[in-house]
């Protein structure tokens, strides 16, 4: 598979099966489709992945979760409950290089599916299994959603005023997406190694070690000093100082971060009061972290005395760290996302609409990956691939359809 | 475990000597079979959005050597809690493993020229300076792929390496905002909060950078060149909110912060158990629903006349949280967590670290790996993931000592003598 500069993508000729649900699993497949892997999307045949139902409905029935996350995907119905199904599946897996589920444990093994069988299918097989607590372990059988991953993983404990509800971290899905970056990583890991040796591999992530991955220094510090970190409402822990959201005088809000001295002294400048930034007075992180009330209090009340869109010119003006809280309107008139092209707009031609996603992330030189379409229909592609990929004939397909196997 | 950190250069070298150090004792023989091995990757970042990439590429067999300035070091190795060594946090210990430390000073002509000698014997050069700092050291694309036109360079800054704002000087905090994700956590009407810990997006854009690496790789495998990975922080936060653009595209809607909830399914949120600790429960479908009102013993709350469609949960949204946050508030955590596991509910305690260090489950996995460190003791660090199952990922060493292995470098791999080592040294160069 080529982009559309004529560069072969570098996941051409991989073909991906893509049997997970909503975003973790699937999310992995998505990242390969993007880099020029063919993703066979195999659903259920009734209903298929219940993304399609998850959040907001178009015209057509699914979702604007579905038809974003759904890019580049081929949607192949199969029945994994029937033998005929499982047939199908195995000689599917028997044509293909990795396969993402994530099923709760056990589930494709009773379903005559598991790694032990697909590895003996397919020796060169790379097998992505994501679950909520990975595949080992006494709470391996649990249900698990990003949810609960966060709650798990430590960082729902930390969002949030402090002592006041813990709140979501700005998104529930973002144990999913990070579940799928960390697969991704793996299954092309996997895939180094089997050029090197032929061998095939599965990858075993769970939702909540993902989250539990990004808790910088959480673990050592409880470890040795038995730090137990709290929520820090808009703040950091006791890092850096100032270092949080501070409302502007137009009721709007931005972001401060001055990680060190250096920063620091930015910002006293963009203030208009560089002795602020004096040996004397809190020109080192210590002081700063030992004054933190009266620090906050001082880039308080700055804000509040002026607009968001002068604050950030005065910052942006002596380098210091600073940038506007986004909601999604902000984000959809501004000039970095568009100079970026960090949001695309997709003709869906069945829908009779534009629908706007997210683009590519990384941006690679050479070969930039693509979205060449929206989620598909469910099932649209289940007769090309019985038939080009399995060869199969149309009454062949027909009596499967009929029996609702595919 | 901690040799390596201890590496010094010698203090006796002659120029007839043999050189102290010998290569062959330091092979890492798990390596060799890691799917990264033989991959040589030069970290030139700071903090961690960058690094991380190289971190994750050394758990899994690549060489990482962290060029660092050869007086100041990596600002990271000031942020976080002190430890006992001055030059090291606990976040550098833990972040920085499995590298060896090189210093070059890259204000310094001679410098830049060394530095590009290392680049051509490396496959893979990862930095985050802002946008402009590379090209006026005289190390621009141009002159970087001169050296080895295989490199694969992964360039992570706030902004990116294009558009208006790519000078601004860009960190986790201020790519949660500029991203849209810190305008979500928090309550209604009230001040937005921390998404959970300070450097998600570091990661988030590092994971992101070690995925382009290794397309890239793999492009350079199939026809010898390098290429560019850019990576924004703030794309990395935004590509993490499912249909926000969509939404708002199609139908004008902003999403606002949520609080403890979701907008998409109820009840789905953070709840207060009778002993003063949290729970979350994720009812996404009406069948978690089902089971959660099993476990609630009132199966009558999911019928199809009450609140058994999500649709019907949603419009009665404060009545569903009301009746759960009761459920939840007359029960202690161990008893809730008893019942709806046994119904299948979707549920987990709200862990502190304190929580984790004592979960079955974490320990089961391996997930936290205790480290010696010669001076330190045990050092406790979250553990590789994902975990693979022919080629798992390891730890050698945590964050190395400034310039630990500078030594190795300038005499293996570059071929100097040790008497222009020294020079070089007494000049700061490196």
């Amino acid at each position: 598979m080529t982009n559309s500069n004529n560069v072969e993508l570098p996941l051409a000729g991989i073909r991906v099966i893509d049997v997970a649900t909503v975003i973790a699993g699937p999310y992995c497949a998505g990242i390969l489709g993007e880099f020029g892997a063919e993703v066979l999307k195999v659903e259920h045949p009734i209903g298929g992945d219940p993304l399609r139902k998850f959040g907001t409905p178009t015209a057509r029935g699914d979702t604007l979760t579905w038809m974003s996350e759904g890019r580049n995907k081929k949607s192949v119905t199969v029945d994994l409950h029937r033998p005929e199904g499982v047939e199908i599946f195995k000689n599917l897996v028997r044509q293909s290089d990795i396969v993402c589920e994530n099923f709760r444990t056990g589930t494709l093994e009773k379903w005559g599916i598991g790694w032990e069988v697909l590895r003996e299918v397919n020796p060169g097989l790379i097998m992505l299994r994501v679950t909520g607590y990975g595949q080992n372990g006494p709470y391996k059988d649990r249900p698990g959603f990003a949810r609960v991953a966060h709650a798990v993983g430590g960082i729902a404990y930390l969002a949030g005023m402090p002592k006041g509800t813990p709140v979501t971290p700005g998104s529930t899905t973002l144990g999913d997406y990070l579940t799928g970056l960390y697969g991704c990583l793996g299954v092309l890991m996997a895939l180094r190694h089997r050029e090197l040796t032929g061998e095939g591999q599965y990858v075993d992530a769970a939702l909540y070690e993902s989250v539990f991955r990004c808790t910088d220094e959480l673990a050592p510090a409880y470890s040795m000093f038995g730090m137990v970190r709290e929520r820090h409402g808009p703040t950091h822990n006791d890092f850096a100082c100032p270092y949080g959201h501070f409302p502007t005088k137009d009721n709007k809000w931005i972001a401060i971060a001055c990680a060190t001295d250096k920063l620091f002294e930015r910002l006293a400048s963009a203030m208009g009061r560089p002795e602020l930034a004096s040996s004397s007075l809190y020109g080192d992180q210590k002081t700063r972290l030992e004054n933190r009330h009266d620090v906050n209090e001082i880039v308080r009340d700055w804000c509040g005395s002026l607009n968001r869109e002068e604050i950030l010119q005065r910052c942006f003006a002596t380098g210091a760290p600073a940038g506007p809280l986004n909601n999604i309107a902000d984000i959809f008139g501004d000039r970095q996302f568009h100079a970026r092209r960090n949001l695309v707009a997709i003709d869906e031609p069945d829908l009779g609409e534009t629908i706007i996603v997210p683009s590519t992330i990384p941006r690679l030189s050479e070969t930039p990956g693509e979205i060449r379409h929206l989620g598909p229909k469910l099932g649209q592609h289940t007769d090309e691939v019985l038939t080009e990929l399995l060869g199969l004939d149309d009454q062949q397909i027909s009596e499967l359809r009929k029996k609702r196997v595919v | 475990m901690a040799d390596e950190n201890n590496q010094k250069e010698p203090d006796d070298i002659t120029l007839s000597g043999e050189p102290a150090f010998s290569p062959a004792a330091n092979v890492d023989p798990e390596a060799a079979k890691l799917p990264m091995s033989g991959v040589r990757v030069i970290d030139l970042g700071t903090f961690l959005a960058g690094p991380y990439a190289a971190s994750i590429l050394g758990e899994f067999g690549a060489e990482v050597f962290k060029v660092e300035h050869p007086i100041a070091g990596d600002p990271m190795r000031r942020f976080g809690t002190a430890t006992k060594r001055h030059d090291a946090t606990l976040a550098w210990l833990s972040e920085a493993r499995n590298r060896k430390s090189v210093t070059i000073d890259l204000r310094q002509k001679e410098g830049v020229q060394l530095f590009l000698r290392l680049i051509e014997k490396s496959d893979v050069l990862i930095e985050n300076f802002r946008p402009g700092i590379m090209e006026e050291w005289g190390l621009s694309w141009q002159e970087l792929s001169a050296a080895n036109p295989g490199l694969v360079y992964l360039r992570v800054s706030g902004y990116g390496q294009t558009g208006p704002y790519r000078r601004r000087s860009g960190f986790a905090h201020i790519a949660h905002a500029f991203g849209g994700l810190s305008y979500l956590a928090g309550f209604p009407g009230e001040t937005p909060v921390v998404p959970g810990t300070a450097p998600l997006g570091d990661y988030m854009s590092s994971i992101y950078g070690a995925i382009g690496i290794l397309l890239a790789l793999r492009h350079r495998e199939k026809t010898g060149r390098g290429q560019i990975v850019d990576i924004g922080i703030y794309e990395a936060v935004f590509r993490q909110l499912d249909e926000i653009a969509a939404s708002y595209g199609l139908f004008g809607k902003v999403r606002e912060r949520e609080g403890a909830g979701s907008f998409v399914a109820v009840p789905h949120g953070h709840f207060r158990t009778k002993d003063d600790k949290w729970i979350a429960i994720a009812c996404t479908t009406d069948k978690m629903f089902e089971r959660l009102a099993e476990a609630m013993e009132q199966p009558e709350l999911a019928s199809s006349s009450l609140y058994g469609p999500q649709r019907q949960r949603l419009a009665a949204r404060d009545e569903v949280n009301r009746l759960v946050i009761e459920w939840v508030g007359s029960l202690s955590r161990t008893e809730v967590m008893e019942r709806c596991l046994d119904c299948e509910v979707p549920v987990g305690k709200v862990n502190s670290i304190a929580d984790i260090f004592e979960d079955e489950h974490f320990q089961a996995r391996g997930n936290l790996a205790r480290i010696h460190e010669d001076g330190l003791g045990e050092v406790v660090v979250p553990n590789v993931v994902p975990t693979l199952s022919a080629t798992p990922g390891r730890i050698t060493n945590l964050g190395p000592a400034l310039g630990n292995a500078t030594y190795e470098v300038m005499r293996e791999l570059l071929g100097l003598a040790a008497d222009d080592i020294k020079r070089l040294r007494q000049r700061k160069i490196i």
